[in-house]
């Protein structure tokens, strides 16, 4: 019993140092939500559930699929579901205070502990997108067809609850750090003993139930490391960037769940350009300070369909122009994307160029060149993880008297086609970083030549050799007098 | 047999060298080839994305360290024969010893040209190639070149004159009359360590008028850092200025 008992700590603590570092690992997926929530299910003791297989490492759970486990439970499991909602959670939460080191007397979730190991199946979702995870109460209601009652330890003891009707019993616990100078973890302690409440309660009604711990939020900031890129997108050194600009960045460009299908203007039935961002905003520098607009949620997302009045597209141009109403005091605003194709001798191929972006409004043009730095084959899209005019610029202001010397544009993980769009899809993304940086290159180039040094170095060593023209095996052997 | 090449340990080290050298170029051709991304191989970006200061110190150190390899190789082989013929012959160890001061000037040659390079080398601004602009890049590669021009022919000046001069010592040690005659061939030799120096300052000394230019032209002097150069003579007989730039340009002053 004891050994088993240490096997499962071990294995819930492996699983959590595991789960954290799962959860750093999923940060690196640029490509997603950056911020997940752990969630816990688990059946009352002696009840028999359907044993689910965990997600895959580092995979991070949406919407859909978390509705799918939520079914498997209920169907096979008890049908009164007790979720445990707190404020927000992450997975670091349980590292921290879940005595996770050793240190079991310090956890701050004993009960939880408790309940999870009698349980016969519990599941642990270690990183549930947090969109999804706010969903959870709207999926439990589908799936129960009831609607949730709100409770508290003291109220529930007065509801009878009944094994063949489905109830959803929802409690919300806090997580309001630094607000009244209580620290995380004495209020997930708190959490806890009103876990430990609810389910002695549910014991005593001796009503098998399913219960839910999960979060509306995630508890701790993840910092992105795809947002601040280096030159061009290329690569950077972490400590070279600032994370509190992340942060900040963070919060003015708002987060989404980065599944949605990119801006697509058709010639007739065929698309002809595609553009993909997941961030994009615009400023402008009035009165010696910039004033930010940012323009993603109008442009891009699911359902967003942003006005393409004005694109044209055939066989050499492209325009992609995104019309907007109210942007920074300016009552009609365009922004326009020229992309030119040609052939090239030298490369014997066509390219495409990105020519210029330009900002239009109340009839002032400003433009911004691209066609230095944002180029590709005709055949593939662009991509770039950052396309600015101010922070390792792509785009420049076309003259230096040019209206967009004031503005600033950005750009974050962004895709763009053009020319040859087959399908509705992005062909083969070019990516503005190559395999070797600059540096790389540099370093590469100067090792080279140490080598070539040392090469010749040992060369030359090797080809000493010791004067043996008067060496005589025969004769007698050197005698070197000691004394003068 | 060739097992018995194979031990010799020149073979190991050039076959070793040789096959690394080619199968990196083979089968980075060859991913680019199946990837079909040729078209992402691009000399202009190399050329432009690496920063002048790489060139511009490997021209500096070539500089030096080329010549240096020149003049000891060409004394190691002047002195070793002076100091065998001397043993026979004590009467040509005072006279041969000009060839290694020969051999020595291919070296400072190196170590003038080394500084003069680096003091030209001085910060600007710009990150992208558009803001570090034309005239940086060509300062660094002109630098490079600079330091590739007189390391190369102070190497190869420094080994004739060594030869030469070696032979010098062993004609001398047989007859006295002979060393006069072959001192004329050490001086032609010598003179193309010479050739290496001036088409090294011609090369970087473009570069510091295209900076002198610059000065005159207000509004690129607002665009990247480096002072101008006062080189004019006009100014030198301007008192207030006189002494401060003293001691980086009159170097340069009296070598141009």
């Amino acid at each position: 019993m004891a050994s088993s008992r240490t096997t499962l700590l071990r294995r819930r603590r492996s699983s959590m140092a595991l789960a954290v570092f799962l959860g750093l690992l999923s940060v690196l997926n640029a490509g997603t939500c950056d911020e997940q929530v752990p969630l816990l299910l688990w059946t009352s003791g002696g009840t028999s559930a359907l044993s689910q297989a965990p997600p895959t490492a580092g995979h991070i759970v949406g919407q859909q699929q978390l509705a799918a486990y939520l079914e498997n439970a209920l169907n096979m499991g008890p049908k009164n579901v007790v979720l445990f909602l707190q404020d927000k959670m992450s997975v670091e939460d349980f590292t921290m205070y879940g005595g996770a080191f050793g240190n079991k007397q310090d956890s701050a979730f004993p009960n939880l502990e408790g309940a999870l190991m009698s349980s016969s199946s519990p599941l642990v979702l270690p990183s549930v997108s947090w969109p999804a995870s706010n969903a959870v109460i709207g999926q439990l209601q589908d799936q129960l067809e009831t609607s949730p009652l709100y409770m508290d330890p003291e109220t529930l003891s007065q509801l009878r609850l009944n094994a063949s009707s489905p109830a959803l019993l929802v409690f919300r616990l806090p997580y309001g750090v630094g607000s009244d100078l209580m620290s995380a973890k004495e209020i997930l302690s708190g959490n806890d003993e009103v876990i430990g409440q609810v389910l002695s309660t549910m014991k005593t009604q001796a009503v098998p139930y399913t219960a839910i711990y999960t979060a509306l939020r995630p508890s701790r900031d993840a910092v992105s490391l795809s947002v601040e890129a280096a030159v061009g997108g290329g690569r950077s050194l972490l400590q070279a960037r600032g994370g509190g600009r992340d942060r900040d960045r963070k919060q003015r460009i708002k987060e989404r769940d980065g599944v949605y299908a990119p801006v697509e203007f058709k010639e007739g039935e065929e698309s002809c350009i595609l553009l993909w961002a997941k961030g994009l905003s615009v400023s402008i520098l009035r009165s010696g300070r910039w004033e930010d607009h940012d323009l993603t949620s109008s442009t891009f997302g699911e359902g967003v369909k942003p006005k393409l009045h004005g694109s044209i597209c055939d066989k050499t141009r492209a325009k992609l122009v995104l019309n907007y109403d109210n942007v920074l005091g300016h009552r009609s605003f365009k922004l326009i994307l020229a992309m030119s194709q040609r052939h090239y001798q030298v490369s014997a191929r066509r390219w495409f160029t990105l020519d210029a972006v330009e900002l239009e409004y109340d009839g002032t043009k400003a433009t911004f060149n691209g066609s230095r730095n944002i180029y590709a084959p005709a055949e593939f899209s662009y991509r770039c993880e950052s396309v600015t005019n101010f922070r390792w610029p792509l785009l420049v202001p076309r003259s230096a008297k040019d209206p967009a010397n004031q503005w600033r544009v950005s750009f974050e993980d962004f895709q763009i086609q053009g020319f040859n769009v087959s399908g509705g899809e992005f062909s083969y993304a070019s990516d503005c970083s190559g395999f070797f940086s600059p540096g790389i290159w540099m370093g590469l180039m100067t090792s080279l030549l140490m080598v070539l040094v040392l090469t010749y170095g040992l060369h030359m060593i090797m080809q000493l050799h010791t004067m043996d023209r008067f060496d005589d095996p025969k004769g007698p052997a050197i005698s070197v007098p000691q004394t003068e | 047999m060739l097992l018995e090449w194979m031990m010799n340990g020149h073979a190991i080290l050039y076959t070793g060298v040789t096959l690394a050298f080619w199968s990196t170029i083979l089968i980075v051709g060859l991913c680019y080839t199946i990837f079909d991304l040729g078209f992402r191989f691009d000399v202009a970006w190399f050329l432009t994305e690496t920063s002048p200061f790489m060139w511009a110190n490997l021209g500096i150190g070539l500089a030096i360290s080329l010549s240096v390899v020149g003049a000891a190789w060409g004394i190691y082989i002047t002195g070793s024969s002076i100091i065998g013929g001397g043993v026979k012959a004590p009467r040509i160890k005072t006279k041969n010893l000009v060839s290694i001061i020969f051999c020595e000037a291919v070296a400072i040659y190196g170590i003038i040209m080394a500084i003069v390079i680096s003091n030209m080398a001085e910060n600007f601004s710009g990150t992208t190639p558009d803001t570090i602009g034309a005239r940086n890049y060509q300062a660094g590669y002109s630098m490079f070149g600079a330091g590739l021009t007189v390391g190369f022919s102070n190497l190869f000046c420094g080994i004739c004159v060594g030869i030469v001069g070696s032979g010098a010592a062993l004609a001398d040690a047989q007859n006295a009359s002979l060393f006069v005659k072959i001192l004329i061939v050490e001086i032609f030799g010598s003179a193309i360590g010479l050739f290496g120096v001036i088409v090294a300052i011609l090369q970087t000394s473009k570069r510091a008028l295209l900076q002198q230019r610059r000065c005159k032209d207000r509004q690129s002097v607002r665009l990247t850092t480096p002072r101008c150069l006062r080189l004019s003579w006009a100014k030198t007989l301007n008192k207030r200025t006189a002494f401060w730039w003293l001691p980086t340009d009159v170097l340069q002053m009296l070598l141009i």
